[in-house]
């Protein structure tokens, strides 16, 4: 057991299991910081996770089925704004709509485009490849685990750092913050608080749909039914205990990555299943906990107690 | 703009709603249309005993649509078979998709017992364990009419016995039995690519830890000893049939730790054992359908499948009430000896398993049909 904790494929493991949900969470990150909880990350990241197998099968290559993918995504997360800052929708309501809809869709395209209703076995896709980079792969135990990681598992390191610049050193990103943080007093020096928040809520569904793209193109090379399995909620839990900032979200997913991948060696033990089963959870419950502890102190500090 | 929007809008819903509508009014057609197309061609003048003389109709509600590759194609399969066999006058039936997510399953119920209402059908069958509740109250509200149900337990005692129900269950573990010697040979044998003789260790993956998966495991683990009683047989549970990146996960973990074989029983959460066997070179034996001619990808990483014939024991059902020898009210268990279940025996697999293991699987089904052997169940029967 220990043994295979200290292995470079547990780590490998552990950041599998973050990849999508980092994605996600910097998805759910960029859309709090508007001022909107971005719920439909689960159905965008399962439109993307198919959309990516059908992308890539048809154009032959995964880099333009990525491309397309995103493009999907921002089209949803475009949907979504329209609802909500347009029609005036309650946020919530839409995203379980599009969540629905995803449910049921992605089973109705698949079967159009494949003719399977469990899986996309039939459409030969193409998945983002893994890199190894070199001279840092000839490194014992570390470069097994900096080198040779799925592109995506590269990009999404590359999204955190990206959001974080764009998010607190763009006026853009000081826009987004300002509309989130108070609308009316956004509104008051001329921001126009439905155009940040569309672009925020665009900028989100590209972001999970990439998520979603690994998960079908990376992680496993097929769709199949239902396979994001409620990603999209663990990475809300994820922005929210980050304190819905890049850096934050990225810590908490790596934790959440940690503790699906500790429960998954935890199953080669004789620890009943269901114990374990819990782990992810309960260190969610744990996190949170701290959180809002840590929340509650600063509060209590600022208010001079 | 505004306006281009809601046009958009309202055409693109205008449009899911015509797709939706297709997709539930397609199948019918489609089954009227085969046995139109068969009927004339059909001569039944074999001398079937057809039920007092009128059309025995049949009506089959799949809480899911055809197409699963699975169960459902199973049992349609099965009842097209008899049809054509006894022709359309004798025998006929209607297959009803009622669609599988949980939006349709408000639905359920009410067509169950329009179904019900209707009277035209001499029987009406359905399976797996989402529509036992449903059943359980027509079967009471309409006595007279008979049902078949397959592939979990129908609780009798619980519900006031009613004898117009006749339950078919499979022994999954008899399957499984064979799957689990296969995995032990396997194991201990270096003529596999990629298999380490030392670790006698062979992988199971189980959806969720209910009753008719741990019958798949018990029957998997006694074959595994019955072969070698060293063997380590390591379990993992998805916690779900859908999480197939989790299912991956938890096979690489297995893979990595000196699993040589594995066995999937976790629905589409199991296409990540099969994966992860693609991504390590190793093995993995597939389950309810032929998952190595699904798989045509991974076909060199499945040796075979276990299935559960549903087909085969709806064919054998109404055949024995045409007959007037089945008797309802009751349960039946169908294994290897009534065709229930079986091991896919094609030329893949005897591609993949050399003679030896082949012979030895044979003598283990043909004692388990014989009686000698007498596999565990995890269910109380």
């Amino acid at each position: 057991m220990l043994e295979s904790l200290l292995s470079p494929e547990f780590f490998n493991a552990i950041l599998r299991a973050t990849t999508p949900i980092l994605f996600a969470a910097l998805a759910a990150s960029v859309a709090s910081k508007a001022g909107i909880t971005n719920m439909a990350l689960e159905g965008i990241m399962l439109f993307s996770a198919l959309f990516g197998v059908i992308f890539s099968a048809m154009t032959g290559n995964f880099f333009t089925g990525l491309i397309l993918t995103m493009v999907i995504g921002g089209v949803i997360g475009w949907f979504l704004a329209f609802f909500v800052l347009n029609l005036k929708t309650d946020e919530i309501l839409a995203a379980v709509a599009i969540n629905l809809i995803a449910t049921g869709g992605t089973v109705l395209l698949m079967l159009a485009v494949s003719g399977d209703r469990g899986s996309s076995t039939s459409i030969a896709s193409f998945s983002a490849p893994r890199i190894a980079i070199p001279l840092i792969d000839k490194i014992p135990f570390l470069g097994e685990i900096i080198s040779g990681q799925n592109l995506m598992t590269y990009l999404a390191i590359l999204a955190v750092i990206i959001m974080h610049l764009f998010m607190y050193k763009t006026p853009l990103g000081l826009k987004i913050r300002a509309v989130g943080e108070n609308k009316n007093a956004a509104e008051s020096v001329g921001i126009s608080s439905r155009k940040i928040q569309y672009i925020a809520l665009i900028l989100s569904g590209v972001l999970a749909s990439m998520g979603g793209f690994f998960m079908s193109g990376g992680y496993m090379n097929m769709f199949t039914k239902d396979m994001s399995a409620g990603r999209g909620y663990i990475a809300l839990a994820a922005s929210a205990m980050g304190g819905n900032t890049p850096i934050g979200a990225a810590l908490v997913s790596l934790l959440f990555g940690a503790a699906q991948a500790l429960g998954n060696m935890m199953q080669l033990t004789e620890i009943p299943h269901e114990l374990i089963q819990m782990v992810p959870y309960l260190t969610t419950l744990i996190g949170l906990g701290i959180y809002s502890y840590s929340v509650k102190k600063r509060k209590e500090k600022l208010a001079g107690k | 703009m505004k306006k281009v929007l809601a046009m958009l809008l309202v055409f693109s819903m205008a449009c899911s709603m015509i797709a939706c509508g297709k997709k539930e009014e397609n199948p019918a057609p489609a089954t009227e249309g085969s046995s139109d197309a068969e009927a004339p061609a059909e001569t039944p003048a074999e001398g079937e005993p057809a039920a007092s003389g009128e059309t025995y109709k049949a009506a089959l509600l799949l809480n899911g649509n055809l197409g699963d590759k699975s169960f459902y194609d199973s049992a349609n399969e099965g009842l097209t078979r008899l049809r054509d066999e006894l022709g359309a006058d004798v025998f006929d039936f209607k297959v009803e998709q009622m669609g599988g997510t949980d939006a349709d399953q408000p639905k359920w119920e009410p067509t169950l017992l329009d179904y019900c209402d209707s009277g035209e059908y001499d029987v009406i069958i359905m399976g797996t364990w989402q529509m036992a509740d449903p059943l359980a109250k027509a079967a009471v509200e309409y006595p007279d009419q008979k049902f078949m149900f397959f592939d979990e337990q129908f609780d009798f005692a619980g519900n006031g016995d009613p004898q117009n129900i006749y339950n078919i269950l499979y022994k999954q573990n008899e399957v499984s039995y064979l799957v689990g010697a296969a995995a032990a040979m396997m194991t201990t044998d270096a003529s596999f690519e990629g298999v380490d003789p030392a670790t006698k260790k062979i992988g199971f993956l189980g959806g969720m830890d209910n009753a008719v998966i741990n019958d798949f495991l018990k029957g998997y683990e006694q074959g595994a000893h019955d072969i070698d009683p060293e063997i380590e047989v390591v379990v993992a549970w998805v916690g779900d049939f859908v999480n197939s990146a989790q299912g991956k996960e938890l096979a690489l973990a297995q893979y990595q730790n000196g699993v040589d074989v594995g066995y999937n029983v976790a629905g589409n959460a199991g296409l990540g054992q099969i994966e992860a066997a693609g991504d390590t070179g190793l093995y993995a034996f597939g389950v309810d359908s032929d998952q190595a001619a699904l798989l045509p990808q991974y076909a060199d990483r499945i040796p075979t499948s276990a299935l559960k014939n549903v087909g085969n024991s709806l064919y054998r059902a109404i055949k024995l009430d045409l007959e007037g020898q089945l008797t309802y009210g009751t349960t039946e268990v169908l294994g290897f000896a009534e065709g229930g279940v079986e091991l896919v025996k094609d030329a893949h697999y005897e591609e993949m398993l050399p003679e030896n293991i082949r012979t030895k699987l044979d003598e283990l089904e043909k004692d388990i049909i014989d009686g000698k052997i007498i596999v565990d169940t995890a269910i109380e029967r």
